[in-house]
């Protein structure tokens, strides 16, 4: 069973990334409703994948992913921005700070699932 | 495997968030218009609006309503610009971001009506985007070290600078999360929320934690916060001691209401002023400081510690007292003692308050659980938690939660009817349980844990336990026999019985409380737990003297041996009430009591063990039966002065629902010394 952890100060937007996710069968999914929530279930608890908003109060994506690839324990860590934002520069900022995979909202639910299937290690399904 | 999904089946949850963002926008932009009105600039409120406008441009995106994309992103980009030139809005610029949330209002309406919402107006886009989004906004200077400051966008240092000419002092502290804070419903997320009530946050930022070698030991949030809240209150916000909450810098000095005296050319500054220089720099307190967490246990030694000190004190009042008899004059030395006494009792309020949690925060979890279990009992059930700004010592609450989960889990399992069942009855589908908690007059918490189910069945219990049940009171008295279950209604998770008679051995046992019950049928069921905000756990040995047990501090024995074991000199002077022997230890001679005859409970059994105390540097032993073991108590209080004596700490329950007391040897000791000794 693999543990995604989906962050975003939004619930609908939480609820829809699950959604779309749940053709992938044996996962778990968990939540956070913002960048500061995010670090600290990171550090608390074992994920194979987070899929991460960018645009969050107090600390947000691009923050998030800094400290967790600051981790030793995490740098590994599959990391999958989901954002708004979706021009280049914001592209190349993100994958420079050491995002996995970028996806543009909005996106259609079989986008973001074939980035999760390709991010997950040993992938499900 | 592929499974179609339809994101507009989250249409409906698209309208209430939308509905909600607006309402968050149009609120925040208010604000920022109240700020013109008074001349200050709400930096925070811009932020707000900023990513309410941000998701709600992303989730309509996601379900397809292009119009309000496109408002959205029009204000989003006006506003950001506000926000990164450090949080200043202008006039115009609020006035065509409140048009523009009013047409998204607009148009969440018309997806909520099914309605095909109308495109922008061009104008309305036109307008935004033509729009100055800031003011002529004056450049904020930096009022921390330039290493915090640095870490601040401008908008933060602007609210920063807000908030701190407000006159509140500025706080970084230090939250730790942990397993353990997270269990018990302690995390970055409750901390924030709970600091919003007492002040303005104005930076979170994590920090990794390393030990001296540089390894990576975990992670902790540093906290910039403007707050007149006490430094206590807020280390009590982040479950962390004082030294996590540290200054970052002062509040400006109120302004003067006077002219000052005019200072002579050249005059030095003086002491005060040099202070209050040294105050805004060397205060400053770097970001990355380290994490202290107290444990429980240390709390507990400083309550140790002070009891001992109430006990020097008690002595000091009978010197004294001794003192005044003998004639001599003891009017300044009571003074000081007096303040002495003051002082104590301060002491010992900060160290309860140290202890304190909120109960909001320990319920917490209940919450979930409700969550879960109705999910799996397909029961819907709601949760209302109304704990106010409760408190509780911490001891007390990890040892209430296993009790309320008991019964919030009886409630979800057992009072709960189904939904259908519900209807059929009048009732809305979704049951209702509710805990609320209140504090009452002496020092107790009153919770109450109440459902509006089925009520409890009396004649079916009765039938059930073969015992006739009039009152309520009697109910109780069934339902909380060990291991009673109502069979018919076992569930998995609550199978192995009900569980109530672990609550009332947590309620009346182990907390020295009360618990009762009320219930009707058809329409619901109460249990009121009264409970003692705080109580004092004791590692205590066990034994037996005369025919009864008693216990004593651990903290407070020495050494504890057979007394078979060890030479002894008989009583030089038999026959007295209380008689010394004296016992050979290590070459030195301690003088022995009998517990039994000092306690006037001696019923003639030969004393096996002997306790040794140590008191002001002298040992004393007491001969006593035979030990029964080491264990953790709740000692509480003897409240009736009738029963208080000189050498009775308190009193306890060993698990067998019989008072015992507890001991204070070294009252008994000195007691006994001063008789025999000369």
């Amino acid at each position: 069973m693999k543990r995604l952890l989906v962050v975003d100060d939004s619930k609908l937007m939480r609820d829809m990334v699950a959604a779309c996710l749940r053709p992938l069968g044996a996962v778990t999914f968990e939540f956070a409703g913002s960048g500061l929530e995010a670090i600290e279930r990171l550090a608390l608890a074992g994920f194979d994948l987070v899929v991460l908003d960018l645009n969050m109060p107090d600390v947000g994506g691009v923050e998030v992913i800094e400290f967790v690839r600051s981790q030793d324990r995490l740098r590994a860590l599959p990391i999958l921005i989901v954002t708004t934002r979706g021009d280049d520069e914001s592209r190349a900022r993100v994958l420079q700070a050491g995002a996995s995979g970028f996806l543009a909202k909005p996106f259609a639910p079989a986008q973001i699932l074939d980035e999760v299937r390709r991010l997950l290690p040993s992938s499900v399904t | 495997m592929t499974e179609r999904v339809d994101l507009q089946e989250f249409i409906g949850g698209f309208v209430v968030e939308a509905a909600e963002l607006v309402t968050a926008a149009n609120a925040a932009l208010l604000e920022i218009e109240a700020g013109h009105a008074e001349g200050t600039s709400r930096p925070k409120a811009v932020r707000d609006v900023f990513r309410a406008l941000h998701t709600i441009k992303g989730l309509a995106g996601m379900v397809g309503v292009e119009a309000i994309v496109d408002i959205a992103h029009g204000l989003e980009t006006l506003i950001r610009t506000a926000d990164r030139a450090g949080g200043q809005l202008s006039r115009a610029a609020v006035e065509v971001a409140l048009q523009g949330v009013r047409a998204i209002g607009e148009r969440v309406r018309a997806v909520s009506e099914q309605r095909t919402p109308a495109a922008a107006p061009p104008r309305l886009l036109e307008a935004i985007a033509s729009t100055d989004a800031t003011g002529d906004a004056p450049a904020v200077a930096p009022q921390v070290s330039a290493e915090l400051d640095a870490r601040l966008s401008p908008s933060e240092r602007a609210q920063l600078a807000n908030a701190v000419a407000a006159g509140a002092p500025a706080w970084m502290l230090s939250f730790a999360p942990s397993e353990s804070n997270a269990a018990r419903g302690v995390t970055i997320g409750s901390v924030r929320s709970r600091l919003a009530t007492l002040g303005e946050i104005v930076k979170v930022a994590p920090r990794t934690v390393t030990g001296p070698s540089g390894a990576q030991l975990g992670i902790a949030f540093d906290i910039l916060v403007v707050s007149s809240a006490p430094r206590e209150t807020l280390a009590d916000a982040i479950a962390a001691s004082l030294e996590s909450v540290a200054p970052v810098l002062a509040p400006p000095p109120p302004p003067v209401a006077q002219a000052p005296l005019p200072a002579g050319p050249g005059a030095e500054p003086s002491t005060r002023e040099l202070a209050e220089r040294d105050d805004a720099t060397a205060d400053v307190v770097p970001i990355g400081r380290a994490v202290i967490r107290v444990e429980l246990s240390r709390l507990d030694e400083l309550q140790e510690q002070l009891s001992l000190l109430t006990v020097s004190r008690f002595r000091l009042e009978r010197e004294i007292a001794a003192m005044a008899d003998a004639g001599h004059d003891v009017r300044r030395l009571r003074q000081v003692a007096d303040l002495q006494g003051r002082q104590l009792r301060d002491l010992r309020r900060a160290i309860l308050r140290a202890r304190m949690v909120r109960v909001a925060e320990v319920l917490e979890p209940l919450s979930l659980l409700v969550r879960s279990l109705a999910r799996s009992s397909e029961r819907a059930v709601r949760l209302e938690l109304d704990a106010r700004d409760t408190e509780l010592d911490k001891a007390v609450a990890d040892r209430l939660l296993p009790a309320m989960v008991h019964l919030v889990r009886n409630a979800v399992d057992h009072a709960i009817e189904p939904a259908a069942e519900r209807r059929a009855r009048g009732k809305p589908e979704a049951g209702t349980i509710r805990v609320a908690c209140t504090e009452i007059a002496g020092n107790q918490l009153e919770l109450v844990v109440s459902d509006d189910g089925r009520g409890i069945d009396r004649a079916a219990i009765a039938r059930r336990s073969e015992r006739t049940i009039d009152h309520d009171a009697d109910l109780l008295d069934v339902l909380c026999g060990p291991g009673f279950s109502t069979r018919d209604v076992a569930t998995r998770t609550s199978g192995r019985g009900l569980g109530m008679d672990i609550v009332r051995r947590i309620a009346v046992s182990d907390l020295g409380g009360e618990l009762r019950l009320a219930t009707t049928p058809g329409a619901g069921t109460s249990f009121t737990m009264r409970i003692p905000l705080t109580i004092s756990i004791v590692e205590v040995f066990a034994f037996a003297c005369g025919r009864q047990a008693f216990v004593v501090p651990v903290s407070a024995i020495e050494e504890i041996f057979e007394i078979a074991d060890a030479g002894i000199t008989p009583p030089s002077a038999p026959g007295g009430r209380s008689q010394v022997s004296l016992l050979e230890r290590r070459g030195r001679a301690i003088p022995m009591f009998s517990l039994g005859r000092e306690l006037a409970i001696d019923d003639g059994a030969a004393a096996r063990k002997a306790m040794v105390i140590r008191r002001g540097g002298e040992a004393v032993a007491f001969s006593v039966d035979r030990m029964l073991g080491r264990q953790e108590v709740v000692v509480r209080a003897i409240d009736d002065p009738l029963v208080q004596a000189p050498g009775i700490a308190g009193a306890t329950d060993l698990g067998d629902g019989r008072p015992t007391l507890v001991l204070d040897l070294g009252e008994l000791g000195l007691a006994a010394r001063e008789r025999q000794l000369p």
